[in-house]
């Protein structure tokens, strides 16, 4: 008797946890989440890759586009460059990329590199010699800014989009 | 090797979190034991580099791990003395495994709720940490922590206009520190040990207060919200400050009650089937147990600082809880204040019944002074975990400064932001489509729930009085900080405070009458047969409350006419016609 009603409860048990599972948005984040995480969970255990992918896998275009300038700042041989970013409401309000591209935040572009970087508005950014414009055709490339009046003139054209994250 | 050094670190851990447990005359069950220490152990831990840093010491691998195994033995010495004289049972007598019935009802909760942690643990320790907030502060601190041997680092060099995450509590930091210098390049694997600690622990104290089925269910609910199980394996603040400040209410409640949800009704021991405090030192220990809920709520404090206006709130209970029971005679005030909750904050009836009780009348004078020490020494914790980081550590050691004077709201007098935050963050956060795209449909049970025990049931447990305070009192300082603080957004930092009320509605839910009623049902019906599905006729339903051994003191187990109104003595303090609730065994005079 006693084993049946244990029986019977755990049957209880096991239908609170179908209908929990199944119930309204439940089911639609336990599809999409960690049914989906057990998923990625059998393919990267075989192929667990190193720090790095999987910082790429993880962080995407931002990291990708970070590590580009930091290659390219190694291959030049720059050890002091700062890098001036375009604000994010360019991207938005302008070139209409932002939701595929966004310039990183200089602190975690600092963690991703190891490079300082600036935004238009920092306090620092008469500092820069560098600037990483993103364009629709060129891609990502990384510029070297000459002169304090062609940094004038860069800030000046971005006057209109104030940056944000 | 990492794998080994983070074996020894749980060891470390669960040194240092017993050597705390046994400083406060703690001794639960095993799974809180065990439990607790760990995540004691993980919060001294995150303690560790912090002060390496206030005292200008360099953090590398053996000053960080020779700190930590320090620690661990310091905070040993009151056992290491008690080891003179009885061996090592000291460390082994609290561990000792007690009878622990799997029963197969509970293992399809167990199998999802072990396939979620399986999940989010993979990912804690597979994926670098992601979130902005810890990207854009403590985890790039951390990371030029481990290069450059301190905590005040080139990160500080940077411009840091867009950010304030620097100043956020060096828990973070320090733990992450902790697990890359242990040689996890991610950190991180630490919130595991958060996350499965909590959650055994959440999981077999609700089974204190329900039957398996009930407290499973709960569980999973609570596991199934999805804005809390992200954050479970996303490293940020708000998950551990959560568990420590549900864990800080949770023993002050358990002090509150005197020693134990089940303790106070009934002798120590005797049917005290929910006994989360299955202390030697139940009754005398209670004033340990509030000071021990401070230092909980001050390791919450330390890792979010606001959380101490929280805290503070708490106090008007400690001092009500005191001052009432100085009122009806004293006794327990006289006998410490671990009693003062006898029949005030939930138990069986034994102080409720009385007023001009058996025991001397108190010294208004020595009450008070009482009050003051209690409410200080629960106080005092968490005004050091928040002058450490936020008085000393930012004015005092960082290069850059925060103004916190100039982030508050300086139109205080108009209150129409006040409430329309208390608005949204009820349409907004707590209810309508986005908040189920946050905590499922949490909300939405515990609310029906709520409104159903008011309905009918028309009076609430103290027990769970005293969490649905807790729930107001969050949700009340939430909205003022709002108000006060425009940088704690509403769909950002509210939303994550948030957390900290939802497993305050768990153990609300745990306490909720007519679920204990359901709680009871099922027991009744398991322990005595179909014929007795008395309604209250199995005390709480709890854990022990479904074993024959236990029900009979329990107050007629399952015997048809005890249509719950029994006072069972059993499980705690569950209040109301049913069970052991206030007032209870007045009733039973009555009968």
């Amino acid at each position: 008797m006693e084993f049946m009603k244990g029986f019977l409860l755990t049957l209880v048990s096991c239908a609170l946890v179908l209908v929990v599972l199944n119930a309204g948005y439940y089911k639609e984040w336990f599809d999409g989440k960690p049914r989906q995480y057990w998923f990625d969970f059998l393919k990267e255990k075989d192929d667990p890759g190193d720090e790095v992918a999987i910082k790429t896998a993880r962080y995407g275009v931002v990291y990708t586009i970070s590590m580009r300038v930091k290659e390219v700042v190694e291959k030049k041989n720059m050890p002091h460059a700062i890098i001036l970013f375009e604000p994010n409401s360019y991207y938005r309000d302008s070139l209409h990329i932002y939701n595929n591209v966004r310039a990183p935040e200089p602190a975690v572009f600092y963690y991703y590199t190891g490079l300082e970087g600036v935004w238009t508005n920092s306090p620092d950014v008469r500092k820069a010699n560098f600037i990483v414009r993103i364009t629709k055709n060129k891609g990502v490339t990384l510029d070297e800014i000459k002169s304090p009046g062609q940094l004038q003139q860069i800030l000046e054209s971005f006057k209109k989009y104030p940056p944000i994250l | 090797m990492p794998m080994i050094l983070f074996l020894l670190l749980l060891v470390c851990f669960w040194v240092s979190g017993f050597g705390i447990l046994t400083l406060f005359r703690i001794r639960l069950k095993p799974a809180y034991m065990v439990t607790l220490s760990l995540l004691l152990g993980v919060a001294v831990a995150s303690f560790v580099p912090f002060v390496l840093q206030l005292l200008y010491i360099t953090i590398t691998g053996p000053t960080v791990f020779g700190a930590l195994a320090l620690v661990a033995l310091l905070l040993n010495i009151p056992s290491f003395l008690r080891m003179r004289h009885s061996g090592l049972a000291v460390f082994l007598q609290p561990f000792r495994p007690v009878r622990f019935r799997v029963r197969l009802y509970e293992v399809p909760y167990w199998l999802v709720l072990g396939f979620l942690i399986f999940v989010s643990v993979w990912r804690c320790y597979y994926w670098p940490p992601t979130s902005r907030d810890a990207l854009s502060g403590p985890e790039t601190i951390a990371e030029y922590t481990v290069r450059e041997q301190t905590m005040i680092n080139s990160f500080f060099r940077l411009d840091l206009w867009s950010t304030n995450n620097q100043f956020k509590s060096p828990f973070l930091i320090s733990l992450q520190v902790i697990y890359k210098l242990a040689g996890f390049p991610f950190g991180q694997v630490w919130l595991c040990v958060v996350f499965i600690s909590f959650t055994v622990f959440l999981y077999h104290a609700l089974r204190e207060r329900l039957h398996p089925v009930l407290a499973g269910l709960l569980s999973l609910l609570f596991m199934m919200a999805p804005e809390i199980y992200a954050y479970t394996f996303m490293i940020l603040y708000d998950y551990s400050n959560m568990v420590f400040f549900c864990l800080g209410l949770y023993f002050l409640y358990q002090g509150l009650a005197g020693g134990g949800f089940a303790g106070t009704g009934s002798p120590p021991g005797a049917s005290s089937a929910g006994s989360v405090a299955r202390l030697h030192a139940a009754r005398p220990g209670a004033p340990a147990m509030i000071f021990f809920a401070g230092l909980l709520l001050g390791i919450a404090t330390y890792i979010r600082s606001e959380t101490l206006v929280l805290v503070v709130l708490f106090l008007p209970v400690i001092f009500w809880v005191q001052w009432r029971m100085a009122v009806r005679g004293g006794s327990a005030v006289a006998r410490g204040m671990g009693t003062v909750a006898s029949g005030l904050m939930g138990n069986a009836g034994e102080g409720g019944a009385g007023r001009g009780g058996d025991g001397m009348k108190v010294q208004g004078g020595a009450v008070l002074k009482k009050m003051a020490l209690t409410g200080l020494f629960f106080l005092l914790p968490s005004l050091v975990g928040y002058y450490l980081p936020v008085q000393l550590y930012i004015n005092h050691y960082l290069p850059v400064h925060y103004d916190i004077g100039a982030l508050l709201n300086n139109n205080l007098s108009d209150w129409h932001p006040l409430l329309q935050r208390y608005g949204d963050i009820v349409s907004k956060l707590l209810f309508g489509s986005f908040s189920i795209h946050l905590w499922g449909y949490l909300f939405y049970i515990a609310c029906a729930l709520f409104v159903a025990e008011l309905v009918f049931v028309r009076r609430f447990t103290r027990e769970a009085c005293f969490w649905l305070y807790a729930v107001v009192v969050v949700y009340l300082a939430l909205g003022f900080m709002g108000f006060a603080l425009p940088m704690f957004n509403l769909t950002e930092t509210t939303k994550r405070a948030i957390f900290k009320i939802v497993p305050l509605l768990l153990f609300y839910l745990a306490n909720n009458e007519l679920v204990l009623r359901l709680s009871r049902w099922i027991s009744g019906w398991e322990v005595a047969g179909g014929k007795n599905l008395a309604v209250g006729a199995v005390a709480g339903g709890g854990e022990k409350a479904v074993t024959p051994k236990v029900a009979p003191a329990a107050g007629k187990v399952g015997g048809a006419k005890a249509r719950g109104k029994t006072g069972t003595g059993g499980n705690s303090g569950t209040g109301g016609k049913v069970g052991s609730g206030g007032g209870s065994k007045k009733k039973n005079r009555k009968k």
